[in-house]
């Protein structure tokens, strides 16, 4: 059984159509990422999930119970949320998990202390919310999802607003709760997080999924990705690039080289390097193959492989 | 796709959703509720106006005679208890409802928290109920209180003292406190209307000022029409007409047609309300800020035109129907009820009067410069036929009343003091107690 299975979710507003005909399925201790661009349709398909938008077609299964009366007995042992969290300003952090808590009755104040504990809030838990920062309201928004104990974790954008510290500690805390079976489905613009804990990704764009499947098959699947290299004479790293058929390289305006290759070229280019005895001082990944993939598939003109190496990086980069 | 577990987790044993899910949203209404500055601050209004009314009242020696029973509020508590009711029915309590219902759903649009709590255990009907019942019973909770702060207040510093009802009979302390508990209780229905107007300006509007302010701008489009118009049709179909029905529990004979009516029109205000919200809010998609609206400006201004053209076409409507105030209602209310006050006031000066006795008084009243019927201003000459040793017919003497009546059929009558005296009399004990005739109030059945 599934503990998200979604067919064909469609949903519009007046001449736009948000999401179209998605079809989604998370597993039990998955970690799915759920990558696109701005208006791509992630916050209207997460929103549908939880029942806060009604699909003009579709259904939606959440932990095989049919969301057809959304909210209640449908989102029972389902947690997260959508955007960025939102509390009452005028009650405190704990106040906030007591009066959910109360909402899914059961007021617990040792469960309320133990959320605040995991996602590092415990001491600032008295504290209005109204003077929270973003990355706090961000982390009483995970204590809030898991005071429910969730088999199912909606999340949008979970990391936003923390700082890197913040990042990892959810990170840990995402792959601590895949490991214990819980299914996720992460929605996030920042691919490098996805990237550390994400099984599988669904990517959309115009509210189509364009792409769905494992972290290893959108690797393989994955045009080049892009590197700053520093080395002792780039002429000869140049020609040596020019040589290599993949590899497409270039100054960067910096200084250096910029290169652009597929991973499984990038051992045979340093060992060319070596053997004309040219060192190579810096090799910095610029762009990863999932951020190149997500560009590739979401870019109204992805253009990936006729792209200079260094306007590859810059572009890919800006894009996520 | 890969699958790391092969089932699903168990659930877990907290008692999530173990208890009726309404019941745990209308706990947690109330807790957000009590933390919010706005209602400790009208629940402290509550306490302390009704006393600062009193005390006030207590240092001074003018009197809010435009208010029914003004004129006892220095001899009788119950009076400021009414007085007070007056007022709270023609804008205390709108203003209360409309900031107890005004915000509450407007509240959840500001803060972004309708995700919040509709991705728990509650579904949006749940949610609805909940709130619905808690602004209920925080309504219901401050009309009581403020009720009884005023009877505090009243009894505490004026007294519980006996006082004139509004036929001009003595009515005992005792069932002055029935009464004005009655009065106060009879005020909840309107009250618990204002507020269904509130959620409903709430939930549509999705914001909190047109929410709180809404139901203070039908009170006023509810004042107006009492003043404007002659029918008694849209009176009783206005959410504030059940908040007169209390006078009719005041006179010798108790009239409750206007109450029964209106409280059944509050009724009907409710449900209509009720629906509406539920019906908007289970449509509603709840989404990004961004998405909520389409053009900014349509909806504001086709609202501001819809409710335009809906006071514009009750105003023209409210003459429509039997005139709620008539010559025949009026003179006969206040002849009878200026016959018991003469013999009150002789009483209070010491004179015997026999049980049964009645003066010959012939009234007539018209209207200055208009149609002899509706609200407003008119005159009565009270011709008072006074058994005299020589004279032969009885003459009579004649007196002046200015009244002003209003859409309800309660009426204030004031005379200059030539013939009735000051609005203070010395009893035959000796003691300053308020002239019966100096003022009179009175009500009449309009239906």
């Amino acid at each position: 059984m599934y503990a998200v299975r979604a067919g064909g979710l469609t949903k519009r507003f007046a001449t736009t159509t948000a999401v179209d005909g998605v079809d989604l399925a998370v597993a039990p201790g998955e970690v799915r990422g759920l990558l696109g661009p701005n208006g791509a349709g992630k916050t209207t398909l997460l929103r549908m999930l939880f029942g806060l938008v009604a699909p003009d077609a579709g259904s939606v299964e959440l932990l095989g119970r049919p969301a057809a009366d959304p909210g209640g007995e449908a989102l029972r042992d389902v947690g997260g949320f959508v955007e960025e969290p939102a509390f009452y300003p005028y009650l405190s952090g704990a106040a906030n998990l007591s009066l959910l808590a109360r909402l899914d009755g059961g007021p617990s104040a040792a469960a309320v202390t133990e959320a605040l504990t995991r996602v590092g809030l415990d001491g600032r838990g008295g504290d209005r919310v109204a003077g929270y920062s973003t990355g706090m309201k961000q982390r009483l928004g995970l204590a809030a999802a898991l005071l429910r104990s969730p088999r199912l974790l909606l999340l949008d954008e979970p990391t936003s607003g923390l700082d890197p510290g913040g990042t990892q500690a959810v990170t840990a805390l995402v792959r601590e709760l895949a490991a214990d079976g819980v299914a996720i489905l992460l929605s996030s613009h920042q691919i490098g997080e996805l990237e550390r804990v994400c099984d599988t990704y669904t990517v959309m764009r115009r509210g189509r999924v364009v792409w769905d499947g494992s972290a290893t098959e959108l690797i393989c699947a994955a045009p080049a990705s892009a590197y700053a290299l520093a080395t002792s004479d780039d002429e000869a790293a140049l020609r040596i690039a020019a040589e290599h058929p993949g590899v497409r390289a270039g100054r960067a305006r910096r200084g250096g080289l910029a290169l652009a290759l597929e991973a499984d070229r990038l051992d045979g280019f340093v060992l060319a390097l070596g053997d004309a005895r040219v060192a190579v001082r810096r090799l910095d990944l610029l762009a990863s193959p999932l951020e190149t993939m997500f560009f590739a598939l979401t870019a109204d003109d992805a253009a990936v492989d006729r792209l200079e190496p260094e306007e590859l990086a810059e572009t890919v980069l800006a894009a996520s | 796709m890969s699958s790391a577990a092969p089932s699903i987790p168990a659930a877990a044993t907290r008692p999530i959703g173990g208890e009726d899910p309404i019941w745990n949203a209308f706990r947690a209404e109330l807790q957000k509720l009590g933390a919010q500055l706005t209602i400790r601050l009208l629940a402290l209004a509550c306490v302390a106006c009704p006393f600062a009314f009193a005390a006030v009242l207590k240092v001074q020696s003018g009197t809010p005679n435009d208010a029914l029973f003004g004129v006892y509020a220095h001899s009788s508590g119950y009076a400021l208890s009414l007085v007070l009711l007056t007022f709270a029915g023609n804008w205390g309590l709108p203003v209360i409802a409309g900031l107890i219902g005004g915000d509450l759903f407007a509240a959840e649009d500001r803060h972004g928290t309708w995700k919040t709590i509709l991705t728990r255990s509650c579904t949006r009907i749940d949610v609805f109920v909940a709130k619905l019942l808690a602004a209920a019973a925080l309504a219901v909770g401050l009309t009581l209180l403020l009720a009884l702060a005023s009877l505090l207040a009243g009894v505490l510093l004026i007294g519980a003292n006996s006082m004139v009802d509004l036929s001009g009979v003595t009515t005992s302390s005792g069932q002055m406190l029935l009464l004005t508990v009655l009065s106060w209780l009879l005020c909840l229905l309107p009250t618990l209307a204002y507020t269904s107007i509130a959620i409903l300006f709430s939930i549509a509007s999705r914001n909190g000022i047109v929410g709180v302010l809404g139901p203070l701008f039908v009170a006023l489009v509810t004042q107006l029409l009492f003043l404007i118009g002659n029918g008694v049709i849209v009176h009783l179909l206005l959410p504030g007409s059940a908040y007169l029905g209390w006078h009719g529990l005041f006179t010798a004979h108790r009239f409750l047609g206007p109450l029964v009516i209106s409280s059944l029109v509050s009724v009907a205000w409710i449900v209509g309300c009720v629906w509406a919200s539920l019906a908007i809010l289970r449509r509603r998609d709840f989404l990004a800020s961004a998405e909520r609206r389409g053009p900014g400006w349509r909806t504001p201004v086709k609202a501001v035109a819809a409710t335009a053209a809906l006071v514009a076409a009750l105003a023209l409507l409210s003459d429509v129907g039997p005139s709620a105030v008539t010559e025949h209602r009026l003179s006969a209310a206040i002849g009878e009820e200026f016959n018991r006050l003469t013999l009150r006031q002789q009483e209070l000066i010491g004179r015997q009067v026999p049980a049964g006795a009645k003066l010959d008084v012939l009234p007539t009243c018209n209207r200055r410069a208009a149609k002899a019927e509706g609200p407003g201003d008119w005159t009565c000459s009270l011709n008072v036929y006074l058994p005299q040793a020589h004279a032969v017919p009885f003459s009579a003497t004649s007196v002046e009343y200015d009244v002003s009546v209003d859409a309800g059929g309660c009426f204030k009558a004031s005379s200059p003091p030539s013939f009735i005296g000051g609005p203070t009399m010395v009893d035959a004990a000796g003691e300053t107690v308020t002239n019966p005739l100096y003022v009179v109030y009175g009500c009449f059945n309009t239906l």
